[in-house]
Protein backbone atom coordinates (compact mmCIF):
# COMPACT_ATOMS: atom_id res chain seq x y z
CA UNK A 1 0.00 0.00 0.00
CA UNK A 2 2.91 2.28 0.91
CA UNK A 3 4.83 1.64 -2.05
CA UNK A 4 1.60 2.38 -4.19
CA UNK A 5 1.63 5.15 -2.93
CA UNK A 6 5.10 6.29 -3.03
CA UNK A 7 4.93 5.11 -6.58
CA UNK A 8 2.31 7.75 -7.50
CA UNK A 9 4.09 10.57 -5.56
CA UNK A 10 7.27 9.76 -7.48
CA UNK A 11 5.40 10.08 -10.67
CA UNK A 12 3.93 12.86 -9.39
CA UNK A 13 7.28 15.05 -8.64
CA UNK A 14 9.01 13.47 -12.25
CA UNK A 15 6.59 14.91 -13.91
CA UNK A 16 6.35 18.28 -11.84
CA UNK A 17 10.35 18.89 -12.20
CA UNK A 18 9.92 17.42 -16.15
CA UNK A 19 7.05 20.77 -15.89
CA UNK A 20 9.07 23.19 -14.18
CA UNK A 21 12.09 22.32 -16.35
CA UNK A 22 10.88 22.14 -19.67
CA UNK A 23 7.48 24.05 -20.09
CA UNK A 24 5.28 23.23 -22.94
CA UNK A 25 5.89 26.67 -25.35
CA UNK A 26 2.94 26.64 -27.53
CA UNK A 27 3.47 27.81 -30.85
CA UNK A 28 1.30 30.34 -31.54
CA UNK A 29 2.37 31.65 -35.05
CA UNK A 30 -0.38 32.52 -37.73
CA UNK A 31 0.11 31.25 -41.32
CA UNK A 32 2.19 33.88 -42.67
CA UNK A 33 4.56 33.63 -39.70
CA UNK A 34 5.27 29.88 -40.22
CA UNK A 35 5.65 30.55 -44.10
CA UNK A 36 8.02 33.29 -43.40
CA UNK A 37 9.77 30.79 -40.87
CA UNK A 38 9.75 27.95 -43.57
CA UNK A 39 11.26 30.48 -45.95
CA UNK A 40 13.91 31.40 -43.73
CA UNK A 41 14.93 28.00 -42.68
CA UNK A 42 14.99 26.97 -46.23
CA UNK A 43 17.34 29.83 -47.01
CA UNK A 44 19.27 28.68 -44.03
CA UNK A 45 19.63 25.13 -45.10
CA UNK A 46 20.67 26.66 -48.29
CA UNK A 47 23.27 28.56 -47.22
CA UNK A 48 24.92 25.93 -44.63
CA UNK A 49 24.69 23.24 -48.21
CA UNK A 50 26.93 25.92 -49.71
CA UNK A 51 29.47 26.37 -47.03
CA UNK A 52 29.49 22.87 -46.80
CA UNK A 53 30.29 22.50 -50.25
CA UNK A 54 32.80 25.32 -50.10
CA UNK A 55 34.62 23.84 -47.30
CA UNK A 56 34.54 20.13 -49.16
CA UNK A 57 36.17 21.89 -52.13
CA UNK A 58 38.94 23.67 -49.97
CA UNK A 59 39.41 19.88 -48.35
CA UNK A 60 39.46 18.64 -51.23
CA UNK A 61 42.06 20.80 -52.70
CA UNK A 62 44.66 21.00 -49.57
CA UNK A 63 44.22 16.83 -49.83
CA UNK A 64 44.77 16.55 -53.54
CA UNK A 65 47.59 19.21 -53.57
CA UNK A 66 51.53 18.48 -52.70
CA UNK A 67 52.77 20.23 -49.87
CA UNK A 68 53.92 23.37 -51.57
CA UNK A 69 50.54 24.06 -52.87
CA UNK A 70 49.07 23.18 -49.65
CA UNK A 71 51.15 25.89 -47.67
CA UNK A 72 50.32 28.56 -50.94
CA UNK A 73 46.01 27.65 -50.61
CA UNK A 74 46.81 28.25 -47.06
CA UNK A 75 48.36 31.32 -47.09
CA UNK A 76 45.51 31.91 -49.94
CA UNK A 77 42.91 31.35 -47.57
CA UNK A 78 44.55 33.17 -44.67
CA UNK A 79 44.97 36.34 -46.81
CA UNK A 80 41.23 35.67 -48.11
CA UNK A 81 39.86 35.52 -44.52
CA UNK A 82 41.94 38.19 -43.13
CA UNK A 83 40.55 40.56 -46.22
CA UNK A 84 36.97 39.56 -44.69
CA UNK A 85 38.19 40.54 -41.32
CA UNK A 86 38.75 43.88 -42.65
CA UNK A 87 42.48 43.55 -41.62
CA UNK A 88 43.85 44.83 -45.26
CA UNK A 89 43.36 48.39 -46.88
CA UNK A 90 40.68 47.94 -49.78
CA UNK A 91 39.89 50.43 -52.59
CA UNK A 92 37.72 50.41 -55.25
CA UNK A 93 34.43 52.26 -56.71
CA UNK A 94 32.26 52.94 -53.19
CA UNK A 95 29.90 55.92 -51.56
CA UNK A 96 31.03 59.00 -49.87
CA UNK A 97 28.82 59.77 -47.51
CA UNK A 98 29.55 63.11 -45.98
CA UNK A 99 27.79 64.14 -42.51
CA UNK A 100 27.78 68.00 -41.46
CA UNK A 101 25.53 70.03 -39.33
CA UNK A 102 23.33 72.18 -41.53
CA UNK A 103 24.86 75.78 -42.18
CA UNK A 104 24.30 78.37 -38.98
CA UNK A 105 21.55 80.35 -41.51
CA UNK A 106 19.52 77.29 -41.52
CA UNK A 107 19.92 76.71 -37.73
CA UNK A 108 20.40 79.40 -36.49
CA UNK A 109 21.69 80.57 -32.83
CA UNK A 110 21.36 77.03 -31.63
CA UNK A 111 24.35 75.62 -30.90
CA UNK A 112 25.76 72.37 -32.84
CA UNK A 113 23.84 69.26 -32.85
CA UNK A 114 25.43 66.84 -31.21
CA UNK A 115 25.86 63.03 -33.23
CA UNK A 116 24.60 59.96 -31.03
CA UNK A 117 26.50 57.04 -30.81
CA UNK A 118 23.29 54.83 -31.11
CA UNK A 119 22.68 57.01 -34.38
CA UNK A 120 25.67 55.74 -35.80
CA UNK A 121 25.51 52.05 -34.59
CA UNK A 122 21.72 52.45 -36.46
CA UNK A 123 23.43 54.00 -39.57
CA UNK A 124 26.10 51.16 -40.07
CA UNK A 125 23.67 48.21 -38.85
CA UNK A 126 21.33 49.61 -41.91
CA UNK A 127 24.77 49.68 -44.32
CA UNK A 128 25.07 46.15 -43.40
CA UNK A 129 21.66 45.39 -43.87
CA UNK A 130 21.69 46.91 -47.49
CA UNK A 131 24.85 44.85 -48.49
CA UNK A 132 27.87 47.02 -47.97
CA UNK A 133 30.72 44.78 -48.13
CA UNK A 134 33.31 47.18 -46.48
CA UNK A 135 33.03 50.38 -44.16
CA UNK A 136 34.41 52.65 -42.61
CA UNK A 137 33.73 56.15 -40.63
CA UNK A 138 36.22 58.97 -40.66
CA UNK A 139 39.35 56.57 -41.25
CA UNK A 140 38.02 54.14 -38.89
CA UNK A 141 37.79 50.68 -40.43
CA UNK A 142 34.59 49.49 -39.21
CA UNK A 143 35.20 45.39 -38.60
CA UNK A 144 32.84 43.17 -36.22
CA UNK A 145 34.35 44.14 -33.01
CA UNK A 146 34.24 47.87 -33.65
CA UNK A 147 33.12 49.75 -30.94
CA UNK A 148 31.21 52.98 -31.51
CA UNK A 149 30.95 55.08 -27.77
CA UNK A 150 30.66 58.64 -26.72
CA UNK A 151 33.39 59.48 -24.08
CA UNK A 152 32.72 63.00 -22.13
CA UNK A 153 30.89 64.26 -25.21
CA UNK A 154 32.75 62.72 -27.96
CA UNK A 155 32.36 60.02 -30.28
CA UNK A 156 34.69 57.19 -30.03
CA UNK A 157 35.42 54.89 -32.79
CA UNK A 158 38.09 51.99 -32.77
CA UNK A 159 38.31 53.78 -29.20
CA UNK A 160 39.96 56.76 -31.80
CA UNK A 161 38.20 60.20 -31.33
CA UNK A 162 35.91 61.42 -34.13
CA UNK A 163 37.61 64.51 -35.78
CA UNK A 164 35.23 67.39 -36.09
CA UNK A 165 32.69 67.82 -38.89
CA UNK A 166 32.62 66.91 -41.47
CA UNK A 167 32.56 63.17 -41.21
CA UNK A 168 33.34 61.16 -43.83
CA UNK A 169 31.59 57.26 -44.40
CA UNK A 170 33.30 55.34 -47.07
CA UNK A 171 31.29 52.49 -48.02
CA UNK A 172 32.15 49.73 -50.88
CA UNK A 173 29.03 47.46 -51.82
CA UNK A 174 28.77 44.62 -54.26
CA UNK A 175 26.32 47.12 -56.12
CA UNK A 176 27.10 50.48 -55.27
CA UNK A 177 23.90 52.68 -57.56
CA UNK A 178 21.40 50.40 -55.54
CA UNK A 179 23.10 50.66 -52.04
CA UNK A 180 23.35 54.99 -53.43
CA UNK A 181 19.86 54.56 -54.01
CA UNK A 182 18.87 52.53 -50.26
CA UNK A 183 20.77 55.22 -48.66
CA UNK A 184 18.77 57.78 -49.70
CA UNK A 185 15.60 56.55 -48.90
CA UNK A 186 17.15 54.98 -44.84
CA UNK A 187 15.61 55.78 -42.29
CA UNK A 188 19.01 55.99 -40.13
CA UNK A 189 19.91 59.05 -42.46
CA UNK A 190 16.85 60.53 -41.88
CA UNK A 191 17.22 60.82 -38.06
CA UNK A 192 20.85 62.45 -38.95
CA UNK A 193 18.49 65.19 -40.85
CA UNK A 194 16.06 65.27 -38.12
CA UNK A 195 18.98 66.09 -35.52
CA UNK A 196 19.86 69.06 -37.84
CA UNK A 197 22.53 67.17 -39.97
CA UNK A 198 22.92 67.48 -43.62
CA UNK A 199 23.85 63.86 -45.00
CA UNK A 200 25.13 63.64 -48.68
CA UNK A 201 26.21 60.08 -50.49
CA UNK A 202 27.63 59.70 -53.86
CA UNK A 203 29.41 57.40 -55.63
CA UNK A 204 33.26 58.08 -55.65
CA UNK A 205 36.33 56.09 -55.73
CA UNK A 206 37.32 55.51 -52.21
CA UNK A 207 39.95 53.76 -50.21
CA UNK A 208 39.18 52.14 -47.00
CA UNK A 209 42.44 52.07 -44.30
CA UNK A 210 43.00 48.72 -42.92
CA UNK A 211 41.69 47.90 -38.85
CA UNK A 212 44.82 48.45 -37.18
CA UNK A 213 44.33 47.17 -33.70
CA UNK A 214 45.16 43.72 -32.77
CA UNK A 215 41.48 41.51 -32.89
CA UNK A 216 41.28 39.85 -29.19
CA UNK A 217 39.52 36.89 -29.75
CA UNK A 218 38.31 36.14 -26.44
CA UNK A 219 35.84 33.61 -26.36
CA UNK A 220 36.87 31.06 -29.22
CA UNK A 221 39.19 28.37 -28.51
CA UNK A 222 40.66 25.66 -31.51
CA UNK A 223 38.79 22.66 -32.14
CA UNK A 224 40.40 19.55 -31.26
CA UNK A 225 41.34 17.40 -34.16
CA UNK A 226 39.85 14.32 -34.92
CA UNK A 227 42.84 11.37 -34.77
CA UNK B 1 10.76 -1.70 4.36
CA UNK B 2 12.28 -1.21 1.08
CA UNK B 3 9.41 -1.79 -1.01
CA UNK B 4 8.21 1.88 -0.86
CA UNK B 5 11.85 3.30 -1.55
CA UNK B 6 11.49 0.85 -4.90
CA UNK B 7 8.04 2.42 -5.10
CA UNK B 8 9.11 6.03 -5.16
CA UNK B 9 12.20 5.19 -7.55
CA UNK B 10 9.68 3.52 -10.11
CA UNK B 11 7.85 6.36 -10.19
CA UNK B 12 10.15 8.51 -10.73
CA UNK B 13 11.65 6.67 -13.70
CA UNK B 14 8.04 6.33 -14.97
CA UNK B 15 7.37 9.93 -14.96
CA UNK B 16 11.12 10.72 -16.24
CA UNK B 17 10.16 8.07 -19.04
CA UNK B 18 7.06 8.65 -19.91
CA UNK B 19 7.29 12.38 -21.02
CA UNK B 20 4.45 13.74 -19.47
CA UNK B 21 3.79 17.68 -18.84
CA UNK B 22 0.90 19.42 -17.71
CA UNK B 23 0.06 22.80 -19.33
CA UNK B 24 1.67 25.45 -17.66
CA UNK B 25 -2.12 27.25 -16.42
CA UNK B 26 -2.51 23.94 -14.07
CA UNK B 27 1.33 23.46 -13.24
CA UNK B 28 0.39 25.49 -9.91
CA UNK B 29 -2.21 22.68 -8.85
CA UNK B 30 0.52 19.86 -9.29
CA UNK B 31 3.25 21.77 -7.28
CA UNK B 32 0.34 22.23 -4.55
CA UNK B 33 -0.61 18.51 -4.96
CA UNK B 34 2.99 17.41 -4.92
CA UNK B 35 3.86 19.36 -1.47
CA UNK B 36 0.36 17.91 -0.20
CA UNK B 37 1.70 14.18 -1.08
CA UNK B 38 5.13 14.70 0.62
CA UNK B 39 3.17 15.55 3.40
CA UNK B 40 1.08 12.34 3.53
CA UNK B 41 4.49 10.15 2.73
CA UNK B 42 6.22 11.91 5.51
CA UNK B 43 3.24 12.01 8.13
CA UNK B 44 3.29 7.74 6.82
CA UNK B 45 6.52 7.21 7.39
CA UNK B 46 6.16 8.93 11.28
CA UNK B 47 2.77 7.01 11.60
CA UNK B 48 4.36 3.90 11.07
CA UNK B 49 7.86 4.50 13.69
CA UNK B 50 5.22 5.51 16.17
CA UNK B 51 3.37 2.15 15.28
CA UNK B 52 0.37 3.77 15.23
CA UNK B 53 0.36 3.58 11.45
CA UNK B 54 -2.78 2.84 9.41
CA UNK B 55 -3.73 1.82 6.11
CA UNK B 56 -7.03 3.55 5.47
CA UNK B 57 -6.03 6.55 7.26
CA UNK B 58 -3.22 6.97 5.28
CA UNK B 59 -4.62 6.42 2.04
CA UNK B 60 -7.81 8.71 2.75
CA UNK B 61 -5.36 11.15 3.52
CA UNK B 62 -3.35 11.10 1.10
CA UNK B 63 -6.09 11.77 -1.73
CA UNK B 64 -8.38 13.98 0.33
CA UNK B 65 -5.14 15.78 1.17
CA UNK B 66 -4.66 16.41 -2.57
CA UNK B 67 -8.02 17.25 -3.42
CA UNK B 68 -7.98 19.88 -0.51
CA UNK B 69 -5.04 21.31 -1.59
CA UNK B 70 -6.05 21.32 -5.15
CA UNK B 71 -9.39 22.69 -4.52
CA UNK B 72 -8.17 25.42 -2.35
CA UNK B 73 -6.19 26.98 -5.08
CA UNK B 74 -8.50 26.92 -7.46
CA UNK B 75 -10.96 28.38 -4.97
CA UNK B 76 -8.10 31.32 -4.96
CA UNK B 77 -7.76 31.62 -8.21
CA UNK B 78 -11.63 32.36 -8.79
CA UNK B 79 -11.65 34.49 -5.90
CA UNK B 80 -8.60 36.43 -6.60
CA UNK B 81 -7.17 35.45 -3.48
CA UNK B 82 -3.55 33.57 -2.91
CA UNK B 83 -5.62 31.08 -1.52
CA UNK B 84 -2.52 28.34 -2.23
CA UNK B 85 -0.48 30.10 0.41
CA UNK B 86 -2.22 28.99 3.05
CA UNK B 87 -2.23 25.15 1.61
CA UNK B 88 1.64 25.65 1.37
CA UNK B 89 2.36 27.30 4.18
CA UNK B 90 0.01 24.33 5.86
CA UNK B 91 1.98 21.45 4.70
CA UNK B 92 5.22 23.33 4.79
CA UNK B 93 4.70 23.30 8.37
CA UNK B 94 3.41 19.98 8.51
CA UNK B 95 6.21 18.74 6.67
CA UNK B 96 8.78 20.06 9.15
CA UNK B 97 7.27 19.40 11.84
CA UNK B 98 6.61 15.80 10.58
CA UNK B 99 10.98 15.12 9.38
CA UNK B 100 11.70 16.28 13.00
CA UNK B 101 9.55 13.81 14.49
CA UNK B 102 11.72 11.31 12.56
CA UNK B 103 14.92 12.30 13.38
CA UNK B 104 14.08 12.30 16.79
CA UNK B 105 12.45 8.54 16.69
CA UNK B 106 15.48 7.47 14.54
CA UNK B 107 17.73 9.13 17.13
CA UNK B 108 16.71 7.55 19.79
CA UNK B 109 15.92 4.21 18.23
CA UNK B 110 19.82 4.53 17.29
CA UNK B 111 21.01 5.06 21.14
CA UNK B 112 19.07 2.54 22.16
CA UNK B 113 19.91 0.30 19.96
CA UNK B 114 23.94 0.80 21.02
CA UNK B 115 23.36 1.07 24.57
CA UNK B 116 21.54 -2.70 23.70
CA UNK B 117 24.47 -3.39 21.96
Amino acid sequence: MFATIALIIGGMLAVQFETTNNPIVRDTRDLWELRADLEKEKQRQQELNEELQRYNELLNKYESEGNDEKIKAMEKALADLKKQAGLTTVSGQGIVMTIEPFSDQLIGDRPLPKIDPDMLRRLVNELNRYDAKEISIDGQRIVSKTPIREVNGDIYINNEPVSSFPIQIHVLAKNNEKLHRKIIASPAVEEFVRENFFVEASLAEVILPAYEQSVKVKYMKPAKEET
Amino acid sequence: MWLPVLGLLLGLLLGFMSDLRVPPEYSNYLSIAVLAALDTLFGGIRAHLQGSFEDKVFITGFFFNILLAAGLAYLGVHLGIDLYLAAIFAFGVRLFNNIAVIRRLLISKWTESRKKA
